[in-house]
């Protein structure tokens, strides 16, 4: 194999694995702290992806200018449902199982919203428009820009959220929820408080990832459903709540879809995606990295 | 028991009205009452598996599919009935195979990976179609007569009804509703969880899979973005839990509101419907979330009079 294209398909997965893991990322904290199995998630990414691409209609400025206050905005929807819908839910559902389950249905409803919302909106035909498209020359290898853009931000942007999680003292109350709900309440951690502030979180790096794709794709309604199947092989992967592993498999799985579609066919991305999230479940429901 | 058998003798009763439809010679009522039936045996086969046990299963579209693609492929080999039978035994031999495995899980993880293995079967059987036999769809030549579809699924509605209503009372239903409850206790005193939480799902899956086999003709083409398209589960799972899948008359209730209701909105307002089908699956969830036929109406009214009531006399100021 050419050392080149080697180079260019690590990097197109890499591409692909970043926005994966800032999707997965948001979902991983939505599930693993309220239990939420937003299978919603991936239409957010849809609504920033829209919203970026229509600021930079109107105003013809560079989408990475919108990319801060469409997070801002994501993030208070975000607020906005869990006090109109996810706080009700968790205070009326008799266990874990229940809240999994009904949250479930409910973010197929508003799969539908978000998605018809968006076709009557924008019309359910492609629209885009490329930003930093030409090619950057590293030696032989050639990337598109807005791609190492992409990588960059995510990378930046996990990176970020790690060492949040990790060195402050917010990001140690986020994970002593994560590890014991009730302990942490005990120790004075305020949850009704955070518990809105990180599903509002989750929506705005949905959007962000959504915000980056408008620059390299073009846009459809229905184009957030593939990032939450993703989304959910990769928390399946990397484990309930574990970041670190959610990354790593976000990174796992951009390579491997890759790498798989380079060497059988494009058209079998989705059979691809579909067999790991079912292969995943059968034999590691608690994950790759479990112990 | 007693009040199930009325009910089986209302229900045979409305059968024999409903089969002498066709008589009418209306053929939008009899096309929007096809429909209805269809969600109505959909709806009543999943509430059969998924109420009591409470496992959401959203297989549904995989095994309508699954019947979908028997007609096509035996329609022309077979006569009509055999064919029928045959597509909802290839919907539970598909639930029988996945459920060894999937019915280990539960909770949200079941639900996914019954959609994810719907999803694996509909691109499986595209890719298979492309490469192997070059074709994407299929078209059927030398279909039944819309009567026959009628009367077929009129037939598979009943059958599910009465299965809900006798499954329900026999010993694998109160095990299922055990299971619902505590699945462990349930173990401990006897039952085996996963001998009769299969029986249960390979029996919900037999009519799917026949309410497919007999909807396939009426497409007269089909391939497999219709047949195994999602819409039907999210429907399907829609009627069963805002009907109530505690009950039989809930999913049958749902079915008739929801066909009358997509009948007139979705052709004129296909997203505006699919943006209030959202909303009232999330306003079910929260506020109903037995069903309109499982809510404790009775509660609620008394609760909401006693409220009335109670205000009623600060309104009026006591004058002495």
């Amino acid at each position: 194999m050419n050392a080149y294209l080697f180079i260019d398909l690590v990097v197109a997965g890499l591409v692909t694995g970043g926005i994966y893991a800032v999707v997965a990322l948001g979902l991983n904290l939505q599930y693993g702290l309220m239990r939420i199995m937003n299978i919603a998630h991936g239409e957010f990414l849809m609504l920033g992806a829209y919203l970026t691409y229509t600021m930079v209609r109107l105003t013809g400025l560079s989408p990475l200018w919108f990319i801060a206050p469409m997070m801002l905005v994501l993030f208070l929807l975000g607020l906005l449902l869990h006090r109109l819908i996810f706080r009700r839910l968790a205070e009326t559902s008799p266990n874990a199982e229940a809240m999994e389950a009904r949250s479930l249905i409910v973010g197929f409803g508003l799969m539908f919203i978000a998605q018809n919302a968006a076709q009557l909106t924008w019309g359910g035909g492609m629209s885009g428009q490329p930003y930093l498209d030409q090619a950057v020359h590293f030696g032989e290898v050639t990337v598109a820009a807005n791609r190492l853009l992409v990588l960059v931000v995510v990378a930046a942007a996990s990176l970020a959220l790690v060492l949040v999680l990790k060195r402050t003292l917010l990001g140690k109350a986020v994970r002593g929820m994560l590890q014991a709900p009730l302990g942490a309440m005990l120790v004075g951690i305020d949850t009704r408080t955070l518990h809105p502030a990180c599903f509002g979180l989750g929506l705005a790096l949905a959007g962000l990832a959504g915000g980056l794709l408008s620059m390299v794709y073009e846009l459809t309604p229905a184009m957030g459903e593939p990032y939450t199947i993703s989304a959910l092989i990769v928390i399946t992967l990397g484990g309930l709540g574990n970041i670190p592993g959610a990354i790593a498999g976000a990174v796992l799985l951009g390579l491997v879809e890759t790498f798989g579609m380079y060497y059988t066919s494009p058209s079998l991305k989705i059979l691809i995606s579909y067999g790991v999230l079912v292969g995943v479940l059968l034999l590691r429901p608690k994950g790759l990295f479990a112990r | 028991m007693k009040q199930d058998n009325v009910f089986l003798v209302a229900a045979a009763l409305a059968t024999l009205l409903l089969a002498a439809l066709p008589a009418l010679d209306a053929p939008f009522v009899q096309s929007l009452a096809l429909s209805c039936l269809m969600y109505a045996g959909l709806a009543v086969s999943w509430s059969l598996f998924s109420g009591p046990t409470r496992y959401l299963s959203l297989a549904t579209s995989a095994f309508f599919g699954l019947g979908a693609y028997c007609t096509a492929v035996g329609l022309a080999h077979l006569p009509w009935p055999l064919v029928v039978i045959a597509g909802g035994l290839a919907a539970t031999l598909f639930a029988f195979l996945i459920g060894l495995v999937v019915l280990k899980l539960r909770g949200a993880y079941f639900a996914v990976i019954t959609y994810g293995l719907g999803e694996l079967v509909k691109h499986t059987i595209t890719h298979v179609e492309k490469t192997w036999s070059g074709t994407v769809g299929r078209v059927m030549t030398e279909t039944p007569s819309s009567n026959v579809v009628y009367w077929s699924v009129l037939l598979i509605a009943l059958l599910a009804v009465v299965t809900y209503v006798r499954f329900g009372a026999s010993r694998y239903g109160h095990a299922l509703r055990g299971i619902g409850i505590d699945e462990e206790r349930a173990a401990t005193l006897g039952v085996n969880p996963m001998r009769v939480k299969l029986a249960g799902f390979c029996l919900s899956a037999w009519f799917a899979g026949a309410l497919g086999a007999a909807m396939a003709v009426r497409w007269t083409y089909i391939d497999p973005n219709t047949v195994f398209n999602p819409f039907i589960v999210f429907q399907t799972v829609l009627i069963s839990m805002v009907g109530g899948p505690l009950t039989v008359g809930g999913p049958l209730l749902g079915a008739l509101v929801f066909s009358l209701l997509s009948e007139f909105l979705r052709l004129s307002l296909p997203y505006l419907y699919m943006i209030l089908l959202g909303v009232l699956l999330i306003v079910s969830v929260l506020y109903l979330p037995d069903g309109i036929a499982g809510h404790d109406w009775r509660a609620m009214c008394t609760r909401v009079a006693r409220r009335w009531f109670k205000a009623a006399p600060a309104v009026e100021p006591p004058h002495e």
